[in-house]
């Protein structure tokens, strides 16, 4: 047998995964650049030129800050929505009444199919029951009241229904505000209004 | 094509027969014939061959979890990226220019110009509705893979549009998923 053709290994970015030599078109070079200085130098010259000239302290300065940047970067935009479930959850019923809003969530099954959910409609006096049978009148599709994770109720409701259910509710149900109306998209909450 | 591409986007994969494994290893064989020496140990005979079915009549042939090759309905076998840069030369290359690069990892496809202008390297050999290896300007690792909408010398002489398709790039949905379960 001849000799087999060895497998090329290809040096991969620790941050983002892409052959080192494409970090530059990467979709965040600054992120990468103190790994590149560790363990790519010779392909960017440039770079280790200008941390060398910055001397060693600058480096370090480099990294703790890119490491900062970091840190801050993901907890200060999650400190936002956090502190919301944090009022909402351990605060107890006095802080919930507080905060009167509606959430609304897809939920993909099987794929192609999805599971509208709606929580929080109890909070503006609104019966759950009630709610579902309209719901599922208005959609033509199988609406149930569901024990919630946190025992709270919802209201689930077959399909994929978001694009219009926003005017529903607040047609059916003038109390309820558009402004309360929220969807969560990709974990974040994002208001329908 | 796997801009968003997630491993929901699989709708199905199956262990496939004996038959159709053979089918596929042959016609790999025969497109690549420089990866004829290490197809034993790509696709090992023993180890179970899965086909996972996606939508817009994709296939991917995965081994062992790790998705290796992939094509549409009937067309050709081509190599994952990850593979491609571990075998580099089973597949006819073309070069863009650096200007290009940007863009090809966007997941735009290629246009002749990239191909024509001075950083651009055209292989004469290729013909149209080839798989190719897209690599780049003043880089050693492709970047792309794609199929040509034209033949190297039309992509010369007519030197406008897109000269070849853009299949698979480097951060694309395919190349994020680097093991399928």
């Amino acid at each position: 047998m001849a000799e087999k053709p060895q497998p090329v290994h290809v040096l991969y970015c620790g941050v983002c995964g892409l052959p080192a030599e494409y970090c530059e078109f990467g979709p965040d070079f600054e992120k990468c650049k103190p790994w590149l200085i560790h363990n790519a130098p010779q392909l960017y010259p440039d770079l280790v030129q200008v941390s060398n000239s910055k001397e060693v302290d600058g480096v370090s300065d480099q990294l703790q800050s890119s490491s900062i940047t970091d840190g801050t970067g993901p907890s200060g935009s999650s400190s936002v929505p956090k502190q919301e479930p944090v009022k909402r959850l351990p605060g107890g019923k006095i802080k919930k009444k507080e905060r009167q809003e509606v959430i609304i969530e897809k939920v993909t099954r099987n794929k192609r199919k999805s599971i509208t959910t709606i929580k929080g409609l109890e909070l503006f006096g609104i019966k759950l029951s009630d709610a579902s049978k309209k719901l599922g009148k208005k959609f033509a599709t199988g609406a149930s009241v569901v024990k919630g994770p946190t025992e709270k109720d919802q209201i689930d409701v077959q399909g994929d229904i978001a694009y219009d259910i926003v005017e529903f509710i607040t047609d059916t149900w003038p109390d309820v505000p558009e402004t309360a109306i929220y969807f969560i998209e990709d974990g974040k909450k994002v208001p329908a209004a | 094509m796997f801009k968003k591409f997630t491993s929901e986007d699989v709708s199905g994969q199956n262990q496939v027969k004996a038959s159709v494994q053979r089918k596929i290893r042959q016609s790999i064989a025969d497109e690549y014939p420089g990866l004829e020496l290490v197809l034993d140990d790509l696709l090992p005979k023993k180890s179970p061959l899965i086909v996972a079915k996606c939508q817009n009549h994709l296939n991917l042939v995965v081994v062992n979890n790790v998705p290796l090759f992939f094509n549409i309905r009937d067309g050709p076998y081509m190599p994952t990226l990850r593979l491609l840069h571990q075998y580099p030369n089973i597949m006819k290359k073309l070069q863009v220019d650096r200007g290009a690069i940007k863009f090809v990892l966007a997941g735009a496809n290629i246009m002749c110009p990239g191909l024509t202008s001075p950083g651009g390297v055209l292989d004469d050999e290729v013909g149209a509705e080839r798989p190719v290896a897209i690599m780049a300007e003043g880089k050693q690792h492709a970047l792309a893979i794609g199929f040509t909408k034209m033949s190297a010398k039309d992509i010369k002489a007519i030197n406008k549009g897109i000269g070849v398709d853009n299949m698979h790039y480097l951060n694309d949905g395919l190349w994020k998923m680097q093991r399928l379960d």
